[in-house]
């Protein structure tokens, strides 16, 4: 006797907690609780890398400064009005679909000659040349690097991460570096 | 007749900000717009319609049911959102409760991202206009893990540019100007407080986290779904920024 109703207070406790969970588990399924994992997952972001800079990197072509003039003021290929100069494209394909091109819009964050709305979160760059590269302060490899993947300089930055991204291409961080350390009018 | 506002609004205003957005967020004529919209703010009429919503779908005397307290405490727990939930053994948003809620009334929950739940979070949080906003990020394990994780949310970088949320908002950067933006502080501008908003660019009524999604989009981080465990903890994180700052729950907001 006083078993079985032992036995029965442990069923009915089962029982309790056992609909206690289903039901619980039964509110989880109402609540939109979506799984972001795989999300985060795929937009991970390498560690710092050093780079290299290729040769013939840095040039005085007047293409490539106007296509890192071009990437250096502008967002995207949505947003940017005027026409890109030859060797830079608006839109890409992208898994099928057609999609504006990303631009490095610098210009959030940096002053520069012929900036409208400059940021100032980074350093202003006008006559970058002048004040950084001719008095030694600064190389083109730093440029180079800076641009590719500012976390080597300062592992804090605040800056965008270019290279190490997949954001642009080597010869595009070229033509970027190539604008910055540019004589400009 | 909703409609018919936003039009109303969202014209007048795509015109004068654009043309005026050069070179500073807000011109002169943009602030006097702005400062005429919180004296009527355009935000009232959703958040009337969410007082509808509201009152068919869920009701003050369910929600205080199914968090355990007395209607008129009702305002008060409001203010400790995102909070956790016991039947669910989880830290939730007011939304996803109210998913809940209108589960058990018989009715299928809106989804987070519908302009439904917009409206209707918007009134459920207006209720505690005026409280403090009073998160617990040690109330217990659960939060403690949700503000961990919402604090390594806000610091990681990702996405094509390698961004941060703490890139653009963090104390080293606040006031100065991203491309004619100046950078807030999401404490001393009540975030958490002051949303769901309304937004003058966008025209219509946004939430934290629906602003979040902006931020993410805007500087290429993957944009994470409303409701996920790293949304709410994020929202967790901001929510204590606003707490630190002594801020108090006042909804609708008005954003630029
Ligand atoms: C979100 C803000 C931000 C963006 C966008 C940004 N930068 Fe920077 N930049 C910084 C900051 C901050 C520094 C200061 C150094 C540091 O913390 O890395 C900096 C430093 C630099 C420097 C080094 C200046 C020196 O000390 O010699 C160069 C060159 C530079 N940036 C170029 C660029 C270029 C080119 C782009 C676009 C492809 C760009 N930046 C985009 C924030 C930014
Ligand atoms: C590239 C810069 C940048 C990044 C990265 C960024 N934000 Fe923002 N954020 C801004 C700017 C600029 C504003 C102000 C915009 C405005 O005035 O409309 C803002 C506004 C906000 C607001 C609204 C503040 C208010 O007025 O109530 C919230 C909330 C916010 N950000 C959260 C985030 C979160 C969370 C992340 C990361 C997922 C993030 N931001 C990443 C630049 C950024």
């Amino acid at each position: 006797m006083h078993r079985n109703s032992s036995l029965m207070l442990s069923a009915a406790l089962l029982a309790f907690s056992l609909s206690e969970t289903l039901y619980s588990a039964d509110l989880k399924s109402v609540v939109e609780m979506p799984d972001a994992s795989k999300i985060l997952k795929k937009d991970r972001l390498a560690p710092p890398k050093k780079y290299v800079m290729p040769k013939d990197c840095i040039t005085t072509d007047p293409l490539a400064i106007a296509r890192g003039k071009y990437i250096f003021h502008n967002l995207n290929g949505k947003k940017a009005k005027s026409k890109p100069p030859k060797g830079l494209v608006k839109y890409v394909m992208a898994g099928g679909k057609k999609k504006p091109k990303q631009y490095g819009n610098c210009v959030a964050c940096h002053n520069i000659e012929g900036a409208k709305g400059g940021g100032n979160i980074g350093p202003d760059l006008h006559n970058y040349k002048k004040h950084f590269i001719d008095t030694s302060v600064r190389t083109y490899e730093y440029v180079y690097q800076q641009i590719a993947d500012p976390r080597v300089h300062n592992p804090n930055t605040n800056m965008t991460i270019n290279l190490t991204t997949g954001l642009f291409t080597t010869r595009e961080i070229c033509d970027i570096a190539s604008y910055v350390v540019s004589e400009k009018k | 007749m909703r409609k018919i506002i936003s039009l109303i609004t969202a014209s007048a205003l795509t015109v004068s900000l654009s043309v005026a957005s050069e070179q500073f967020s807000m011109s002169d004529a943009d602030r006097a717009l702005y400062k005429e919209m919180l004296e009527n703010n355009p935000a009232d009429i959703f958040v009337d319609e969410g007082s509808e919503l509201f009152d068919e779908y869920v009701t003050e005397e369910a929600l205080a049911k199914f968090l355990g307290v007395k209607v008129d405490d009702l305002p008060k727990i409001i203010a400790t959102f995102p909070r956790y939930i016991p039947q669910v053994d989880e830290v939730l948003g007011l939304d996803q409760v109210m998913q809940i809620v209108m589960f058990k009334n018989g009715h299928k929950p809106f989804k987070l991202k519908s302009s439904e739940m917009f409206e209707m979070l918007a009134y459920a949080k207006s209720l505690a206009n005026g409280e403090p906003i009073n998160i617990d990020i040690n109330a217990n394990k659960k939060m403690q893990e949700s503000y961990k994780l919402g604090e390594k949310m806000f610091m990681t970088k990702r996405g094509k540019r390698g961004l941060s949320c703490n890139s653009c908002h963090s104390n080293s950067v606040v006031g100065l100007i991203l491309r004619t933006q100046p950078l807030p502080n999401l404490g001393d501008v009540n975030a958490a407080g002051t949303w769901p908003a309304y937004r003058m660019t966008k025209s219509s009524l946004r939430t934290l986290q629906r602003r979040f999604q902006g931020c993410m989009k805007n500087a290429l981080l993957a944009v994470l779904p409303i409701g996920s465990k790293e949304m709410v903890a994020l929202e967790v994180y901001v929510t204590n920024l606003a707490k630190e700052k002594d801020k108090k729950i006042a909804i609708p907001g008005l954003k630029r």
